[in-house]
């Protein structure tokens, strides 16, 4: 174990030394590998957003897809109907599906345990059956597609239609983010959490509005995935109805199960090696998901606190 | 229009039948296991899968309706044994578990199956006819015979001592185990009986869509939709509420499109989810 006096040091150094490696890659991978560790970051960042509520307050949602695929629309849409700029598509990107997360949450968490899986499936399947069949706003299962404008950071104007500057600026987003999400978690308000998913009932008695700290907590993960589905499409270009079906979610739960759920490096980790595993082996076995899912269920009963639960067992 | 609302009202007694077999399955495993099966749909299509294959080996589909179902009752005895008896008792995990079982299964079907949707031809290709109205015998057979299987598992709960065993651990589980019922093994073959009955309505519907590695997902939904609002343990509540609800989807669909219907009752459900959690037929 380190001493205590460079426990302060040690986290900023790593997460400096992480950032730099990482961006740095570029200049040593083709284009192709830009593109792959752009949506390796993305899908990590939908990860920890996902593991925000259920690592951390106890839910499992399996609705999330719901919030990256409106975080998706709310890029593309603007820019293609409005004519507006790619930042305000990112701030709306992070708005709409924070808007709909609390009118979703405000009725999900009043349920527990199973009802609470159901009822935000329900929730994505409604909005990818509404995305669907409402084809002149969002191009059905078809998607739209259309070009990014330049981002304006009022210093440089950022062309998004280069590989490498989206990687960079979805690298800053989604280390930004991690940083906020693990503040959190660190701050009295990530303590309420963890004491809700401990004992709902004990937090309840000690005073806490249980539900108002759900529905928070569901909010800002639904801000977050609708930031990721935001990212995910300003990469690709493309916005499509299949984002919003409930099954993109399991990605996240994928992910985050193997990785660790309750950690934050746990998810981020699992969607680097999932994603990996899924881009090394297509060629050779053409079956993705069987290893995604032959993973999972052997994370569930070999190691059901995922790598970095795992790791972190070992060494106590 | 009176035949197109009669054929509407037959085809929702029909898929409400096959509908009420998946999700006595799914109810029955959550009832007693307390798994909430993300991999039924998987079975319900491996069912439909596996009846392809016996049919294009011997072109009888009534063969396919007893091997394909028993075929998929050993895919549920190896789930059971080797992977969910571990972590039984933590319905979160078992969520996510059965989610990967059914990305495995789904994938094993797409790579060994391939991709493309099959049909399997009308083992009774005639048409029923009164008045004005036609409509295929094959469906009203296999409503009959989904009808029956329904019959048999009510037999099955109430009149043989497996029966009584299930329901008992249903009711009490440490007095079961007090009383020396072999909680172990009734799981095991609870949870057999619900892979086989999804498989059935597999077989089942097969000849009415089509074969495709896909067509478990929708279903699935479905099918915790009916589970839900019949109320979860309740298997009357399912039967019900499955032709219910398949009835309300077909004569609706007559009025509004398609999507228009699910989304009504998708909301449907939300609303009994929070006015009534336990279901319409709950206690």
């Amino acid at each position: 174990m380190l001493p205590d006096k460079w426990k302060g040091t040690a986290f900023p150094l790593v997460f400096v030394l992480l950032t730099a490696v990482l961006a740095a890659v570029p200049f040593f991978v083709d284009l192709f590998y830009q593109t792959f560790l752009t949506e390796v970051l993305v899908w990590a960042l939908f990860a920890i957003s996902f593991d925000l509520i259920f690592g951390y307050v106890g839910l499992l949602s399996f609705g999330q897809a719901l919030f990256f695929g409106l975080g998706g629309y709310a890029v593309a849409i603007p820019i293609l109907k409005l004519g507006l700029g790619t930042g305000s598509g990112l701030l709306l990107s992070v708005a709409v599906p924070a808007a709909f997360a609390a009118f979703v949450g405000f009725f999900s968490v009043r349920l527990t345990g199973i009802h609470f899986v159901i009822i935000t499936i329900i929730f994505a399947l409604i909005g990818s059956t509404v995305g669907e069949t409402w084809t002149t706003l969002t191009g059905g299962a078809d998607g739209l597609v259309f070009m990014a404008p330049p981002l304006d950071l009022g210093v440089a104007k950022l062309d998004l239609m280069d590989i490498r500057t989206t990687y960079y600026l979805v690298l800053a987003i989604v280390a930004l983010s991690y940083l906020f999400l693990r503040r959190m978690v660190r701050s009295p308000l990530g303590k309420v959490f963890v004491a809700i998913r401990e004992n709902e009932e004990r937090a309840r008695l000690i005073g806490y509005n249980v539900r108002r700290y759900k529905l928070l907590a569901f909010v800002i993960a639904g801000g977050l995935s609708g930031l990721a589905g935001g990212l995910y499409t300003l990469s690709l270009k493309y916005a499509s109805a299949t984002f919003l079906h409930w099954s993109v979610s399991g990605h996240a739960v994928v992910y985050t199960i193997v990785g660790g759920a309750g950690t934050l490096v746990g998810p981020m980790l699992g969607a680097g090696l999932i994603m990996s595993l899924e881009h090394y082996l297509v060629k050779l076995l053409q079956a993705t998901d069987l290893v995604v899912g032959a993973v999972l269920v052997s994370t569930l009963l070999l190691a059901p606190m995922g790598i970095v639960g795992f790791l972190l067992g070992r060494r106590k | 229009m009176a035949s197109n609302l009669a054929v509407a009202v037959l085809n929702g007694i029909v898929w409400g039948l096959i509908m009420a077999l998946i999700a006595l399955g799914l109810n029955l495993i959550f009832g007693l296991l307390h798994i909430i099966n993300m991999a039924h749909g998987a079975l319900y299509m491996l069912g439909a899968v596996f009846s392809w294959y016996v049919i294009e080996l011997t072109g009888n589909y009534w063969l396919a309706l007893i091997v394909a179902p028993l075929g998929v009752g050993l895919v549920g005895l190896a789930l059971e044994r080797g992977l969910l008896r571990t972590i039984e008792d933590q319905p979160l995990v078992t969520i996510i578990c059965t989610f990967g079982i059914m990305l495995v299964l789904q994938q094993l079907v797409l790579t060994y199956f391939g991709g493309t949707a099959r049909r399997i031809a009308l083992p009774i290709p005639g048409r029923f006819r009164l008045f004005d109205l036609q409509y295929p015998v094959m469906r009203i057979v296999i409503a009959a015979i989904s009808a029956a299987v329904m019959g048999g598992l009510w037999i099955f709960l109430n009149r043989t001592r497996y029966g009584l065993w299930m329901r008992a651990v249903v009711q009490d589980r440490e007095m079961a185990v007090a009383l020396g019922i072999p909680v172990d093994q009734v799981y095991m073959w609870t949870f057999i009986l619900g892979s086989v009955l999804a498989a059935f309505s597999g077989v089942l519907a097969a000849p009415i869509v089509s074969v495709d590695f896909m067509m478990g997902r929708e279903i699935l939904i479905m099918a915790f939709i009916i589970v839900i609002v019949g109320g979860m343990g309740n298997l009357w509540g399912s039967v019900v509420t499955a032709v219910m609800i398949s009835l309300i989807h077909g004569v609706g669909s007559i009025f509004v499109v398609p999507s228009t219907a699910t989304v009504f009752s998708l909301g449907f459900m939300i609303l009994v989810l929070l006015v009534r959690p336990q279901g319409l037929f709950g206690e």
